[in-house]
């Protein structure tokens, strides 16, 4: 893992280049397990940023977050780049973004940091409670070494780190103009066991499942929001002409939403967790997304966000699909 | 009730094919069941996979998309992007519960009127089968 005097000493020469406008980044939250995304735009800022386990964040969304203000008469539009840093999931979302041309590769400038798991909320707070201050939570080995209210408590990684980092196949990024700070080794390869199992369900009992997940929705849209790929300008969810879900919040509208919102990323979800993370009612999103990745793979052979010069999914096609169910 | 269930079928048809083959089966004086509604489509490869959501939400119980054969698609690749789209998206329905009978894609060329005619007892049948869709049916239709 990086330290963060390198980290900060490389953010303040990027952010110092003529041609970057903003760098963004993590620094320390102000309570709990989480570190805050910053945005820099001078060399100023660049002493607050940090890595750790506690940068959750999947900062690729910001890149395509920012409003766009027509420019005055007789201006020039800002053209200069935006530095991020990234880890080895959510460099998956920028290649994924370069494949749907959501900005040019020179528009960014990529410090990859390889990532050796970072801190589920959930779990830290059923470990540690409530916690006041913000923790900083370092990794030395197979340990994590939480420093929560001035204390230092070493616990173990597996027990901390969210559940996508324990079936990570990509703790480096998978693109980088820099990388900061030594590869780490992969942790294990992506079996879908919890797919399998979920499988196995019957069919009523997976739409009782369902139908107590989706009706706790109180359609805040944060998934939606928060989502590296979900960075469309007009929503079909919020469009109001045509209006293909209305906004009540009852079982009909949110099956639709969320069947909408899981089908919009099939062959996209790069496996951030980020949907799943903001959850205010904690609906297990993840468990949608992961059927499709399982299928995508398994179908079409398709991963999505590994390759900048492969198409993306759905817009291309092979004659030789598999079509057992059509008749 | 006693009276047997007769499930809605809503079928989107492509325009060069399908909707021709339905046709011939019409012209032909073949008789296929009436629970099936056609909505003419220019190319599967134009079904959103939400007109399906969105059919199930307003009184559907099972949906047909149908096109042309691969390979003989009047816009040439339409019907393998459909292939694809509508395999997912079966997956998806059968993963969060839903009947995967009531997901249903053919390809009816416009000389196969007697095919068509299968095709729709097929999906009747299979949607009888699964009973009334209650899942997410819209409660307040003209809300």
């Amino acid at each position: 893992m990086v330290d963060n005097k390198t980290l900060q000493n490389k953010a303040r020469e990027v952010i110092s280049r003529d041609d970057v406008r903003r760098l963004i980044g993590w620094k320390r939250g102000t309570f709990g397990f989480e570190a805050a995304p910053a945005v820099i735009k001078d060399p100023s800022g660049a002493d607050d940023l940090i890595f750790d386990a506690t940068c959750v964040n999947n900062l690729a969304s910001f890149i395509t977050l920012e409003e766009k203000p027509p420019v005055p008469r007789g201006e020039e539009p800002d053209t200069r780049k935006t530095a991020i840093m990234v880890k080895g999931c959510d460099s998956r979302a920028i290649v994924l973004q370069l494949v749907e041309k959501a900005y040019e590769r020179d528009d960014v400038i990529v410090l990859g940091i390889p990532c050796s798991g970072v801190i589920d909320r959930r779990k830290a707070r059923e470990m540690f409670g409530d916690v006041a201050g913000a923790v900083e939570a370092t990794c030395e080995g197979d340990k994590l070494v939480c420093e929560v209210g001035g204390e230092k408590k070493e616990v173990d990684r597996k027990e901390l780190v969210m559940d996508k980092c324990l079936r990570c196949r990509y703790p480096n990024p998978v693109i980088s103009d820099e990388l900061l700070g030594d590869e780490v080794e992969k942790f294990a390869d992506d079996d879908f066991s919890d797919v399998a199992e979920f499988a196995k369900k019957s069919p009523a009992d997976k739409w009782a499942f369902w139908d107590e997940q989706f009706s706790k929705c109180v359609r805040c849209y944060s998934c939606r929001s928060v989502c590296p790929m979900c960075y469309c300008v007009e929503c079909v969810v919020t469009n109001l002409r045509p209006q293909w879900t209305r906004r009540s919040t009852d079982i009909s509208e949110n099956t639709a939403y969320h069947l909408q919102r899981a089908w919009h990323l099939s062959g996209r979800c790069i496996e951030c967790n980020e949907c799943e993370r903001v959850c205010p009612v904690d609906i297990p999103i993840m468990t949608l997304n992961r059927r499709m990745t399982r299928d995508v793979k398994e179908l079409f052979d398709y991963e999505p966000g590994v390759d900048v010069e492969t198409e993306p999914l759905l817009a291309s096609f092979n004659p030789q699909d598999p079509e057992e169910f059509i008749m | 009730m006693s009276e047997e269930f007769e499930p809605n079928i809503v079928a989107f048809l492509c325009n060069w094919c399908s909707y021709a083959g339905a046709d011939l089966a019409g012209t032909s004086r073949m008789h296929y069941l009436p629970n099936v509604k056609i909505i003419r489509v220019m190319c599967s490869g134009r079904v959103n996979p939400l007109f399906l959501v969105n059919a199930l939400q307003q009184g559907a119980d099972g949906v047909l998309i149908s096109g042309c054969h691969p390979g003989d698609c009047h816009y040439l690749e339409g019907n393998f992007f459909a292939r694809r789209r509508f395999t997912l998206m079966r997956n998806l329905m059968e993963h969060v519960g839903v009947d995967p009978g009531r997901v249903n894609m053919s390809w009816v060329s416009a000389s196969e009127g007697a095919k068509f005619q299968d095709v729709v007892a097929e999906v009747v049948e299979k949607a009888k089968e699964a009973g009334p869709m209650d899942q997410f049916r819209r409660r307040q239709l003209n809300w």
